[in-house]
């Protein structure tokens, strides 16, 4: 074992995967742990972009922006001198390694082993099957438990600490159906992905598991290849889900903390109502105009994701999503009726912040920054459910969006710089808690009430 | 070797899961063998239709690990049968499960 690297406050232990800055233990994710240790074992050269895109998403179509969110991360906690860029090719590490001796690690527990494989859990009332299974799966280096019925199997799946679930359809008790319904329905384990490893004939009951949320189905006698290909593919998986929810947790805890995100976290069945709420209309005003279309797409993409759950961590709610708009409403529900022009402004405040993580790495790869305009607009609103989607109508919406278009104009006045206009209303709600100025005459046509510009 | 078993379905266990582990899983398919024809046969005589699938399915599942190609055939019709099947066919799969498994301690101990 190397024990820890220094590179100044920095301190990796590569095989342990453990970070450490001024003494103080860091925990990033897991892909982003990746390539960091990448970048380190490298750290005499730069390490291409597709090298790190390959070794860290072995098998995986990834975009390119993942990876420059994980580097923007790293950044972020490191230090941005700790990763170079270089330019559409690809990223250094770029700290000095230090000559003194490493102090100490602190000692890991005798009882916790190193991490290696998953804890795979095997559901087949056939004992045969069940040992070629758990065996095929060690040799793969997976820890293994078994059940040898659905009951059994639901109990230890609800016990916790499974990675994966191979499951047979033919069992006493509760069999495969009926488990996987169980555990689609439970909001706990709907998450454990599941692959069925079955001997029924026809494609039917294919078509029914993935229905219910398995991942995959193999055909037994299962093909060892298959197997091993397809566990690695569903674990793959799990493991892209939790880091992009670690990201996101991780990017929004460095955001102060709002009472809306407790009522957005358990939505209530909602009627539509006429009430007072703030509209937040959002453009990216310079991706249609960009040369390099499929670019453009792509970062909207990337975008998307990180505004939505901006609109959502805040209480709000989504209602429209023109091309490369959004309008989403806050305070809408009466158990947040003050709070809306509040919620809008720090959603855009979020907003304004991951745009800036993204822009900051395709700065540095020469790429144009994807600029953002929003307009805020409070006042009386009709807004419900509507068939699968949500609708907001009244004139704060119009208001929102020609605040939107007008702080675009300004933000192509102030050389591309993010911009928010908030109107009368907003303003007067927010004014002293949030940095604001009085939009001088001139610099836009400004409405009547006055419009006021958000100082992020 | 003519005894029913596909060699390469077989040579493959093999390699997925040790020559050894194969001897013991031989083992174990000895042991489950009759309790899933004890199964099969008191849901035939039942008239329990789910139940005789259900232990037709799991020797036919096994069959197929081992490459006992016959003793596959012979649980699979009694399986997808839509209709009662008759004792001959019961009969038949009785026979060939103890042959079946005697070739495959032959392959096993011939080639571990």
């Amino acid at each position: 074992m190397s024990g820890f690297q220094r590179f100044g406050s920095v301190e990796i232990h590569p095989d342990r995967r453990e970070l450490r800055m001024d003494g103080k233990t860091l925990t990033p994710g897991s892909r982003a742990m990746d390539v960091l240790l990448l970048l380190v074992q490298h750290r005499d050269r730069l390490v291409t972009k597709d090298e790190l895109l390959e070794r860290v998403w072995p098998g995986l179509v990834v975009e390119e922006n993942n990876l420059q969110v994980h580097v923007s991360a790293l950044r972020k906690l490191l230090g941005s001198q700790a990763i170079a860029t270089v330019p559409g090719l690809g990223y250094r590490f770029a700290l000095e390694p230090s000559t003194g001796p490493a102090e100490p690690a602190p000692a890991r527990p005798a009882d916790e082993a190193p991490a290696e494989g998953h804890h795979v859990l095997v559901a087949d009332d056939n004992k045969v099957n069940r040992l070629l299974l758990a065996r095929s799966l060690e040799l793969m280096g997976h820890r293994v438990s078994t059940a040898e019925n659905g009951r059994q199997a639901l109990e230890r799946v609800r016990a916790g600490g499974f990675d994966l679930l191979l499951l047979d359809l033919e069992m006493p008790e509760l069999d495969g159906f009926a488990l996987l319904e169980t555990l689609h329905a439970d909001p706990e384990l709907r998450e454990l992905p599941v692959i069925i490893t079955s001997s029924v004939e026809g494609v039917g009951p294919v078509a029914r598991c993935i229905e219910l949320g398995a991942d995959d189905f193999l055909h037994k006698p299962v093909n060892p290849t298959l197997l091993k290909a397809r566990v690695a593919a569903s674990l793959e998986r799990r493991r892209a889900r939790q880091e992009q929810r670690a990201l996101v947790a991780r990017l929004r805890a460095q955001l102060p903390a709002t009472p809306a995100r407790a009522a957005a976290a358990a939505p209530a069945a909602e009627a539509p109502r006429r009430t007072t709420a703030t509209v937040l209309a959002l453009r990216l005003p310079d991706l249609a105009a960009a040369d390099d279309a499929a670019a453009s797409l792509e970062l909207l993409d990337a975008c998307r994701t990180l505004l939505h759950d901006a609109v959502n961590s805040h209480g709000g709610q989504l209602v429209g999503e023109p091309g490369d708009g959004l309008v989403a409403v806050f305070g809408h529900r009466a158990t947040q009726a003050d709070a809306g022009p509040m919620e809008a402004v720090r959603t855009a405040l979020e907003m304004l912040e991951m745009l800036d993580m993204l822009n900051a790495e395709r700065g540095a790869l020469g790429q144009p920054a994807a600029r953002c305009a929003i307009g805020l607009a409070a006042g009386e609103v009709l807004v419900g459910p509507s068939g699968a989607r949500w609708v907001c109508i009244g004139e704060p919406v119009q208001r929102a969006g020609t605040l939107q278009t007008l702080a675009e104009a300004a933000g192509r006045a102030a050389n591309g710089e993010h911009t928010v206009l908030l109107d009368e209303a907003v303003h007067a709600a927010v004014a002293g808690r949030v940095a604001c100025e009085a939009v001088k005459p001139g610099s836009v046509a400004v409405p009547k009430g006055g419009v006021h510009a958000l100082r992020s | 070797m003519n005894d029913d078993i596909d060699p390469q379905a077989f040579a493959e266990l093999q390699q997925q899961a040790g020559a050894d582990f194969v001897i013991e899983l031989i083992e174990t398919f000895a042991d489950e063998g009759p309790q899933m024809l004890a199964a099969l046969q008191a849901a035939m005589a039942e008239g329990d239709a789910t139940g005789r699938r259900r232990a037709a399915h799991s020797i036919k599942s096994n069959a197929h690990t081992f490459g006992a190609t016959r003793l596959a055939e012979l649980a699979r019709a009694i399986e997808l049968s839509t209709e009662a099947p008759d004792a001959a066919a019961l009969q038949a799969l009785q026979d060939e499960l103890p042959r079946a498994l005697q070739a495959l301690r032959t392959r096993a101990g011939a080639q571990a």
